[in-house]
């Protein structure tokens, strides 16, 4: 008797419960509800649009808004219509928006077909403060794209280089993997491929869409970055190189965002021509609130950081 | 004596080949698979090693030079002894150097496509031309053909100089390392190698004989003990001066490094073996006239020495690399190679001791093959 009174809660508590629980909600909805109405021009600038209820020319021009993405792309084709030495490609990423779903890092890989042990854009999480007053902050840290690179110098064989984008470039049948731009970088923003596959050791599922029969013949397929077809062989290159992220180079030069904005669920992650200074970029790295990772070193990054 | 300590450093030579087969055929097959060095601690056991022998090499001719280049009649007959170590070194921080390249078939771009603002390349160069430098004053030396080399022998010791100091420099340029960026390095390793240069011929003498007047070798090790008395005195004060000001400076990473070295997991690699094996024991037997003059405790101490040098190497190397440029860097993404706790591998030792073995052993074959030690090694034996 005692036990099964133990596990039930009184049918009265439970429906205080859920009244309780509506009520908040409802409560919470309007609370919401009330922000928006109250502030709707700032929040249609950064935030995604809302579902469209109704054919596209239904609705008036006004009342349209536009997402950061949409904007972004039109202002890069814009950008690749200009010659390049008057681009400044730059990054920007908002840390008030990011939430650290890693949606960034997951893309990049995907998108350069990244082996295990290679990370072109990690999240670092950090936390701080001290209960019950504590946060947390997520920093994705891809390549700074430095104007002043320390790896270019430590190079031997000129494989690293900024290109004529202003984006730090590997140079992989160059690249003698001596990983000398690896101890430059104060950024650790490079890895190194070991040779590894995902589907090493995994059960082999003939015909299946997982294991190594399937899987393992996608992992060796092409990659595309710097817009070169490379098979994954044991000895060739970008195996036994230094690799990192280059802006999604290929994806630019084909008029698109590079693969970490567009999937950015916080529209955190901007990306565009600072040179044009009507671009989204441009207006947001002159915010007072800028600022980039190790400025001292004196490296001079092209991402930049609104917190 | 001589005959025995030979024999047993056959044996362990070929031993140290056979278990190094294993990490070639790996690295030759699989790459850098198996290695524990990754993307943040991106040097490891084999550029630690390749550090150690290049100073060998460098260190080897420094000494030979007494002989060859300042004449000083105590070194008479031990110049040969020194120029066939670096000789024999050199390739062997090559070959580990090598083996820690992504792509080692491309080598040949470093001679071809160089970037001299690179030290990499510099290095590269130097150490191809100081092989070549040393190569020919061995030759000059067996044959008998003395003309020209005292030029040589001096083209060769700036070379030795320039190389000791360029891999100090090769990590001192690295702003982006606290632990690395100091401008004490090239000016530490120039002494550091004439000290494992003085180690090795230490042992050369003490195992060997080396120079076949009795009275004349007793000085010589006499001499050459309380050198290396100094050079240890000087070692440790470089050491006290890296450490304490590291942990004065209560910098972040300068302190977190320094803490590392000499009280983390490894701290017995530095207190027993860096400092107590390297510094300390041979320090106190060698100071002292009576054991000093003993041949194989003498030639024991140079041993120990080395050790100390080289783990001293790996002191320098790891820890400092081992600490992270942003804190939750590693926890963000995580896989094979990513971590900044290194041990090195199974297939890393393998090599480095095939190397090691592979080096002694081509030292043994020349002393008993290469004309230039025939008639001496016969009266030292």
């Amino acid at each position: 008797m005692v036990d099964d009174q133990r596990g039930r809660l009184p049918e009265v508590d439970r429906r205080r419960f859920l009244q309780g629980l509506l009520g908040t909600g409802v409560a919470a909805a309007l609370a919401s509800y009330e922000v928006f109405a109250v502030e709707p021009a700032a929040v249609a600038a950064q935030d995604p649009p809302a579902a469209p209820t109704g054919p596209m020319t239904a609705l008036s021009s006004d009342t349209v808004q536009v997402d950061v993405l949409e904007r972004m792309r039109v202002e890069l084709l814009a950008a690749m219509a200009r010659p390049v030495a008057d681009r400044r490609w730059v990054m920007v990423i908002d840390l008030r928006k990011c939430v650290g779903c890693h949606a960034c890092t997951i893309a990049c890989v995907a998108e350069n077909k990244l082996p295990p042990g290679v990370v072109y854009r990690p999240v670092i999480e950090e936390e701080f403060g001290t209960y019950p007053n504590v946060g947390r902050r997520f920093i994705p840290r891809p390549c700074m794209q430095c104007d002043n690179p320390p790896c270019v110098p430590v190079c031997p064989v000129n494989a690293t280089f900024k290109n004529e984008d202003g984006v730090v470039v590997v140079d992989y049948p160059q690249c003698i993997g001596c990983r000398a731009c690896l101890t430059a970088c104060p950024y650790s923003a490079r890895t190194a491929d070991f040779n590894h596959v995902y589907t090493a050791g995994t059960p082999v599922a003939q015909d299946g869409i997982v294991g190594q029969d399937t899987a393992g013949r996608y992992e060796l397929l092409p990659m595309f970055e710097y817009q070169e077809a490379r098979p994954r062989e044991h000895g060739e290159s970008p195996v036994g190189n230094a690799r990192k992220c280059h802006f999604c180079l290929h994806r630019i030069k084909a008029g698109e965002l590079p693969a970490c904005v567009t999937t950015c669920i916080g529209r955190a992650t901007l990306f565009g021509d600072a040179n044009d200074p009507g671009s989204l970029v441009a207006q947001m790295i002159a915010l007072p609130s800028v600022f980039r990772l190790k400025e001292e070193l004196g490296t001079d990054p092209r991402v930049f950081y609104i917190s | 004596m001589t005959r025995t300590i030979k024999r047993v450093l056959y044996v362990l030579a070929v031993v140290a080949v056979v278990l190094g087969i294993y990490g070639f055929g790996s690295r030759l097959l699989f790459g850098e698979r198996d290695v524990n060095y990754g993307s943040y601690v991106n040097w490891g056991l084999w550029v630690a090693m390749y550090l150690f022998f290049a100073g060998l090499a460098a260190g080897s001719f420094m000494v030979a030079t007494l002989d060859y280049l300042f004449e000083i009649p105590l070194f008479k007959g031990t110049g040969k002894w020194a120029l066939w170590a670096t000789v024999v070194t050199l390739p062997a921080a090559l070959v580990l150097i090598g083996f820690d390249l992504g792509h080692m078939e491309r080598i040949w771009k470093v001679y071809l496509q160089p970037n001299f603002s690179s030290l990499l390349a510099q290095l590269v160069w130097s150490y191809t031309t100081f092989l070549v430098v040393a190569l020919a004053t061995l030759g000059r030396v067996m044959f008998g053909r003395l003309r020209w080399l005292k030029p040589v022998m001096v083209l060769g010791l700036a070379i030795a100089i320039f190389v000791s100091g360029g891999v100090g420099a090769l990590l001192g340029v690295n702003a982006a390392r606290v632990s690395f960026q100091n401008a004490m390095l090239p000016a530490q390793f120039p002494v550091l190698n004439l000290a494992s240069g003085i180690a090795l011929l230490l042992v050369m003498i003490g195992f060997f004989g080396v120079v076949a007047d009795a009275e004349r070798r007793t000085r010589l090790m006499r001499v050459l003990s309380l050198a290396m008395v100094v050079l240890l005195a000087v070692k440790a004060y470089f050491l006290w001066v890296d450490y304490s000001q590291a942990l004065y400076s209560q910098t972040l990473e300068a302190t977190a490094v320094a803490e590392q070295v000499l009280f983390g997991p490894y701290w017995w690699a530095f207190w027993i073996l860096q400092l107590g094996l390297g510094v300390v024991v041979p320090a106190i037997v060698l100071v002292m006239p009576s054991t000093s003059r003993r041949g194989p405790l003498a030639g024991l101490m140079g041993v120990f020495v080395l050790v100390g040098l080289a783990v001293g190497r790996t002191s320098i190397i790891f820890p400092a690399l081992a600490f992270p440029e942003f804190e939750g860097l590693v926890e963000a993404f995580t896989g094979p190679h990513l971590g900044l706790d290194y041990t090195p591998s199974l297939m890393e030792w393998s090599v480095t001791v095939g190397v090691l073995g592979m080096a002694t052993l081509a030292y043994l074959v020349g002393m008993d093959r290469l004309p230039l030690f025939k008639p001496r090694t016969e009266v030292a034996a």
